[in-house]
């Protein structure tokens, strides 16, 4: 099954979120700060990840530059989730290797098409090898 | 008496000759007041003949035109009584000459073989009497016109005595004309108006010109208390009473008062509307939060209810979905505008594929245009090209236009055109918008800008929408130095345009009211700040005179994350510092006004900021050559305990080691006792070459560095420190003697630029700069300190 980690410090959206993904069939682990963020993905490596950029601790931006410095989770598709709808956000999300970028609320039929991009890729690039 | 008569003769023609001569009528009577003779005038003037005259009585002349009872009472009564008499005036309405006023002089001659004679001078003084009257008709007109008024005035003469006031002078200062008149202006009512202004005004202003206005005294009069007054004067030249000031008063204490009173109000407004503003940004990001959990979740039940095939719920799942929506974007809106209204909105610039954007824009809006059973055309070039402006606002504003268009049109036409053009000198973009729907009276195209209003109140409740999406079209286009305008007919439809420069400038940024202390502060130089900075973030302070690095350095660093305030010298520099406990602070070396190291000791002198670590930059005169690093910090011998640890634990923490380069023992021996105390790792070299090797062994995480050794000096270990790359972001803090002098600031900013020309790419050297701020900032977070 296809396994999602969810960066998200609001219980409410990491609650709705992750059982509306579950129902469309992905497993969905959960982490709900950076640095905890960080442990899960080394410890569980998602086939994506979906940061909240304002995280406490470490924020969506810096964990991302960390995941995508280490070795194991570098290949690891990120979507930056934002609450504002800012281009600077959007190039400082891309900036920091995110490989993908949503707003929030989250619009499910548009997140899913992003996802299913992002796995599309990876997948092919997996099977390429 | 040889020729007696002829004598006789001979004066009498000469007296006769003067007489014709005097331009008054003359009569010369006998005592019967008989006519003896009449000069010329006289005949002219009466128009009468000698033949009419001489002899006759005078009562007689010009058939009894003279027979005047006051003359009568003159020549009867008076004249027998006295030889003289002097300005008898005589009104009389002549039959030839109509009515006079005659002044009569008269004297009594005895005139050699005649008898007594009397002389009678007639002077017609009618149009002399007829101008003092009107003279005076004159004074008594301007008399009143000036008691009229009902501002004071008072006429000075030359002297500054009081030639006159008018009656509201008198009241408003509770005067008489005795105590005023002739007084000098300053002994007035007991002095109240030696002011020292007012001889200011009178003494050295007025003699310079004929008029002054609105000169503002502000005075405590005994009478009315404390007024404000405005004084205007003229000069006049007023005959023969000389140059004369008038003196006009205004009491403006009631308009100044309510002047005041409108400004504060106008300045609560304008607070209060700020605050309102502000309460209102913060307001609506917390009524998001909750509002999202609504969305979603009733979101989420009616993918749950189509799944389960409960239609009864789906219904009304999908109406508190819709009405979530709603209140979203009307938030959204007011999070906007409010942004807008604090000055808190921020233009994001960059550049982007028109067309594109165009494409975007056009299938979002496409299940909108079916839904009204609409048609929509687009039409643009296709060599559009980019713009450079903020993309998310005008897809917005372009967005908005094409909603309204098609929301407000039934089975009509919407068309989107888009073209480029010129004028005033440069390029725009146009994005027309044009429909077939209900049309905007005038009324309404008046209204439509305006915050908060729609054409009419029934269109919320028919058409939805917040009512905000056009103020913001206009706020977000003026905001990029364009504009939104519109052409409209009632139900025949209307046409929207938007025109933007094709290239956006940079607006210069307004300050948020946080940050109105710092900038109050620093007038002259120039600071930047623009969103605040939130709790627990970090900020980097940026001090360089030079306008492009500071931008640069800015830009650089905020894309990892740190949040950039910048100052171009290094007042502003300190301020800023106070104000903003920046985690690191980056330095110029070279400024103009105050360098690097004079900031350097400022910052190192304040307790409050001398914890902040300090990056020195120099920038070579071939800007891709970028930044170096240079001495991170200095001290100064002999070592302070307080200060070594300050320094030590600005740049690094006790679990690694630091490096002593010192050629004296006892220095070496008193700071490494000092650190190791403290619990540092320390290592030593005595001179530069062996501080080499030691750095070959273990790469120290600080270096302190005495500048004056034997065989390599300090700079020269600086110098080949920052070649290599291993060690060129090692702090290094120099220690001298005393503190530096100019001469060896100048060799360490001129070592920094010897490196530079030797040294690494701008990519690299900024790297440096990068890792150092990281590092610093990582720090601090271990540390835990917030800023």
């Amino acid at each position: 099954m296809t396994r999602i980690l969810l960066v998200e410090d609001n219980e409410m959206n990491r609650d709705m979120l992750s059982r509306r993904l579950e129902r469309k069939g992905y497993e969905v682990i959960l982490a709900v700060d950076g640095p905890n963020g960080v442990d899960v993905a080394r410890a569980g490596l998602p086939d994506l990840i979906l940061m909240d950029m304002s995280l406490p601790l470490l924020d969506g931006w810096e964990a991302t530059r960390v995941l995508k410095a280490g070795q194991e989770t570098r290949r690891i598709p990120v979507i930056a989730l934002t609450a504002h709808a800012m281009s600077g956000d959007r190039d400082k999300a891309l900036e920091a290797g995110c490989d993908d970028y949503d707003t929030k609320p989250v619009d499910l039929p548009r997140l899913l098409a992003k996802i299913e991009v992002l796995l599309g890729a990876t997948t092919h690039i997996g099977d390429s090898k | 008496m040889p020729k007696p008569k002829a004598f006789v003769e001979d004066i009498e023609t000469y007296a006769q000759d003067i007489v014709d001569t005097v331009r008054e009528p003359l009569l010369m009577l006998d005592t019967t007041l008989r006519v003896r003779s009449a000069n010329r005038a006289f005949y002219q003037t009466f128009k009468v003949s000698p033949v009419e005259t001489e002899n006759r009585l005078i009562y007689e002349l010009g058939n009894g035109q003279w027979d005047i009872p006051a003359l009568r009472t003159l020549l009867d009564d008076v004249v027998p009584k006295s030889l003289v008499f002097n300005d008898f005036e005589l009104e009389h309405t002549f039959p030839v000459i109509g009515r006079r006023v005659m002044l009569l002089n008269a004297r009594k001659l005895r005139a050699g073989s005649h008898a007594e004679l009397l002389v009678l001078a007639m002077e017609d003084v009618t149009e002399r009497r007829r101008s003092e009257a009107d003279l005076k008709a004159i004074d008594m007109y301007a008399q009143n016109i000036v008691d009229t008024l009902r501002e004071p005035l008072l006429t000075l003469d030359t002297t500054l005595r009081v030639h006159s006031a008018n009656r509201a002078f008198y009241q408003t200062f509770k005067v008489s004309p005795q105590e005023t008149e002739n007084r000098l202006v300053y002994e007035l009512g007991n002095g109240q108006w030696d002011i020292p202004d007012l001889r200011t005004l009178l003494e050295d202003i007025v003699p310079k010109s004929s008029v002054f206005s609105d000169f503002e005294l502000e005075h405590d009069f005994p009478a009315i208390g404390r007024r404000v007054m405005l004084l205007n004067a003229r000069k006049l030249q007023a005959g023969h009473h000389g140059e004369l000031l008038v003196l006009a008063m205004e009491d403006v204490t009631e308009r100044r008062r309510v002047e005041e009173a409108v400004a504060k109000a106008k300045e609560a407004a304008e607070t209060a509307n700020k605050t309102k503003s502000l309460f209102l940004a913060n307001m609506s990001h917390e009524l998001r939060t909750p509002l999202n959990a609504i969305l979603g979740y009733s979101e989420m039940l009616q993918e749950e209810a189509a799944e389960r095939s409960l239609d009864v719920f789906a219904a009304d799942l999908a109406r508190i979905s819709s009405a979530g929506k709603h209140l979203l974007a009307l938030i959204n809106d007011i999070l906007d505008l409010s942004k807008i209204e604090a000055g808190k909105m921020d233009l994001f610039l960059e550049n982007f594929d028109v067309g594109r954007m165009i494409d975007e824009i056009a299938s979002n809006v496409q299940p909108m245009v079916e839904k009204n059973s609409n048609t929509l055309q687009i039409t643009h070039a296709h060599d559009l090209g980019e713009m450079h402006a903020d993309q998310i606002k005008v897809r917005q504003a372009v967005s908005n236009l094409l909603t309204n268009a098609v929301k407000f049109t039934h089975e009509g036409h919407v068309t989107l055109d888009v073209w480029r053009e010129e004028a005033d000198g440069r390029e725009w973009i146009v994005f027309q918008v044009s429909d077939t729907g209900i049309g905007l009276s005038a009324e309404q195209v008046i209204k439509l800008f305006k915050d908060f209003t729609q054409a009419d109140a029934s269109t919320t409740r028919k058409f939805g929408g917040t009512g905000l999406g056009l103020a913001l079209t206009r706020r977000f286009c003026q905001m990029m130095g364009g504009d939104v305008t519109v052409k409209s007919v009632p139900d025949e439809g209307s046409i929207f345009s938007i025109k933007l420069p094709a290239t956006v400038s940079d607006p210069t940024p307004e300050p948020g009211p946080g940050a109105t202390g710092a900038l109050a502060a620093v007038e002259t130089e120039h600071v930047d700040c623009t969103d605040p900075i939130p709790d627990g973030a970090s900020c980097v302070l940026v001090i360089d005179d030079d306008a492009a690095q500071r931008e640069f350095l800015a830009r650089f660093l905020s894309k990892d994350g740190f949040y950039v305030r910048t100052a171009s010298g290094g007042e502003a520099g300190l301020r800023l510092a106070r104000l903003l406990r920046p985690l690191v602070i980056t330095l110029d070396v070279m400024m103009p006004e105050m360098d690097g190291w004079t900031v350097l000791s400022a910052l190192t002198a304040d307790e409050d900021l001398r914890d902040i670590p300090v990056i020195m930059l120099t920038m070579v005169d071939d800007p891709s050559r970028g930044f170096s690093l240079g001495a991170a910090d200095y001290a100064t011998k002999p070592v302070n305990r307080k200060r070594l640890t300050q320094i030590l634990k600005k740049y690094t923490d006790k679990s690694s080691s630091v490096l002593i380069v010192e050629d004296d023992p006892t220095t070496r021996n008193v700071t490494r006792s000092i650190l190791e105390k403290e619990g540092w790792k320390v290592t030593e070299a005595v001179n530069g070459a062996l501080a080499l090797e030691s750095l070959q062994r273990e790469r120290p995480a600080l270096v302190l560095l005495d500048l004056m050794m034997p065989e390599m000096d300090g700079f020269a270990l600086a110098d080949l420190l920052h070649l290599h790359p291993e060690w060129q972001s090692i702090p290094l803090v120099v220690v001298t003697d005393k503190d530096l002098t100019i001469g060896e600031r100048r060799r360490l900013s001129g070592y920094v630029q010897t490196v530079l020309h030797k040294g690494s790419s701008r990519e690299a050297s900024l790297a440096r700069v990068r890792d150092f701020v990281v590092a610093c900032s990582d720090r601090a977070k271990r540390n835990g300190r917030t800023n």
